[in-house]
């Protein structure tokens, strides 16, 4: 067992509510006959912003899958926001996300899990899947196209025709719609120019999270360097907590 | 006069079958079902109809909502029997081809226990009357066929543009996975869906028995046809099902007035076996991107 927490040295320096966002206790989760996460334990408090770090392979998906009830099965606890989501499951992947989006969740998948046939505005009204997100999507656009200006010019283009760089804002924006209290985030520089990568980057660190929090599975470690408040490692389908804390915060201080 | 009796029969048929197609396309890309049940939702329909007809009142605008009507509920029955239970298991497409074949089964033979054998007729929906058009005899029931599907295609379609039940079906039909992501609940999506295209096989059995009986077993030439108009089109394309029922109505009504009404289901496979070879995808299959099986 491998138990994560945010109690540690920036601890003290971070005077943020202590409200557990998300609680994982004992998740495994695979597919079919593989088993990809195993027994992992993580806590994220309200106002976090952490980073997760592993090579290809690792798991660093197949978590936040997990998280999503995407998996092709998993057991162990899910708590989000303290409504239990997690369940054993050894079908139906997907049959319950809706739910669990519905309780706080956005996932920002990697690869840009788009629809290719919508158009930008029709895509970021399509995150917006609370009542209210819905009656407030007019100003909620407004909100994300202040994130990405680029999008301004594109909203009644199909996703299809956009550039990698564009389907990624696009994907960021769908997620920052509705009223997520946690915010899963995918590989979010994968496959884009360094630039572009970097203003992704850059885009996400600028969203306010009051009193949600956002996980950022990254390969790259060098763009989440010191602009997190903490950097996990994971290998192997399982967390290795401080292992890296040395790269997370300490010496840069926040953009 | 020939010409034009060939080319209003073709706009006719396709109008109708274009609406099935139609059904039957958007319940495959949305859902990833081949509903085989969307005959018999079809028969149940007409016999909707023809129950009212019988007992409440024969006026047109009833007979049509009660097809529309008995049609959703058709679909909707369907959807809690057959995709509900089976979608999230292992080897979904196959449990629910097997699953709504079974549902049409036992339902045709319902319907051929309850109401016999003997074919059913509607009271004529649109009146009697006819338009001369410079030697075009326009009869009230192609006028009225052709105008009615219109209303409920462009119905659906504007539907399926404005609202965000449409999104939802529109986010399903492109990318399941994401739509999923985005928080969109397959199941009550899904009898959205069902709902809706049963509502379009419903108005196509109405419109239809002004042609053809109310039979038991008169959904299945209908349902094959719309699904080979849907495959024939692209599954799960709108536009691709439109030109593919104008092409294959007007295919229909020239074997019916050249070689004979016998024939067209002959011509027809021929000529989307056809057009298959040359896009497998169909015809619009690479304007759209399709739920690929």
């Amino acid at each position: 067992m491998n138990f994560i927490s945010l109690v540690g040295p920036e601890a003290g320096r971070k005077p943020t509510a202590k409200r557990e966002v998300l609680n994982v206790r004992g998740l495994s989760a695979g597919y079919g006959p593989m088993r990809v996460i195993h027994d992992l334990d993580l806590v994220v408090e309200a106002g976090a912003r952490i980073g997760i770090v592993g090579l290809n392979g690792h798991g660093k998906s197949t978590l936040f899958y997990g998280i999503a009830g995407l998996t092709g099965w998993q057991r162990g606890s899910i708590k989000l926001n303290g409504v239990e989501v997690g369940r054993t499951r050894s079908q139906g992947p997907g049959r319950y996300t809706h739910e669990i989006v519905r309780a706080g969740l956005a996932l920002i998948p990697q690869g840009d899990e788009i629809f290719y046939g919508l158009t930008v505005e029709e895509h970021l009204d399509s995150g917006a899947f609370t009542a209210r997100a819905w009656r407030e999507r007019a100003e909620r656009k407004q909100r994300i196209l202040k994130i990405f200006p680029p999008l301004k010019k594109l909203m009644d283009v199909p996703v299809g025709r956009l550039s990698g760089g564009e389907r990624r804002m696009v994907s960021i924006g769908r997620g920052l719609m509705g009223d997520a209290a946690l915010y899963l985030v995918d590989e979010p520089s994968l496959g884009l120019a360094p630039k572009i990568g970097k203003s992704v980057i850059e885009a996400l660190m600028s969203v306010e999270l009051g009193e949600s929090a956002m996980i950022i599975a990254e390969q790259n470690v060098a763009v989440l360097e010191g602009r997190v408040d903490r950097i996990i490692g994971m290998h192997a389908g399982q967390l290795k907590g401080e292992a890296s804390a040395a790269l997370a915060f300490h010496d840069h201080g926040r953009g | 006069m020939d010409l034009w009796f060939v080319i209003s029969n073709a706009i006719v048929l396709a109008c109708v079958y274009g609406t099935l197609a139609i059904g039957v396309s958007i319940t495959w890309s949305s859902l990833g079902l081949l509903n085989l049940a969307y005959g018999f939702i079809f028969a149940l329909a007409g016999y909707g109809a023809w129950v009212v007809s019988e007992y409440f009142s024969d006026w047109g605008p009833v007979l049509l909502a009660t097809g529309i009507l008995t049609g959703a509920l058709g679909g909707i029955a369907v959807c809690a029997l057959a995709f509900i239970p089976t979608h999230d298991k292992p080897n979904f497409a196959i449990r629910g081809l097997i699953a709504t074949l079974a549902i049409s089964l036992l339902g045709t033979q319902g319907l051929l226990w309850w109401f016999g054998p003997r074919a059913k007729t509607l009271p004529g929906i649109f009146g009697d009357w006819k338009i001369s058009l410079s030697g075009m005899v326009l009869t009230a029931d192609k006028v009225g066929n052709v105008l009615t599907s219109i209303l409920m295609l462009v119905a659906v379609l504007r539907w399926m543009q404005s609202s965000r039940r449409g999104l939802e079906i529109r986010a399903m039909m492109m990318n399941p996975h994401a739509a999923s992501i985005v928080g969109i609940g397959v199941r009550r999506t899904s009898f959205y869906v069902m709902a809706i295209t049963g509502s379009m096989a419903g108005l196509a059995a109405v419109l239809l028995s002004q042609t053809y009986y109310i039979s038991p077993f008169g959904g299945l030439t209908p349902m094959i046809k719309g699904v080979s108009i849907a495959l024939c089109g692209g599954l799960g394309s709108v536009r691709g099902a439109v030109i593919a029922a104008m092409v294959l109505g007007l295919n229909e009504s020239l074997t019916t007035v050249t070689i004979g009404g016998r024939y067209v289901l002959i011509t027809q496979f021929v000529f989307i076996i056809a057009i298959l070879l040359v896009r497998p995808r169909g015809i619009a299959g690479i304007l759209d991107k399709a739920r690929e099986a």
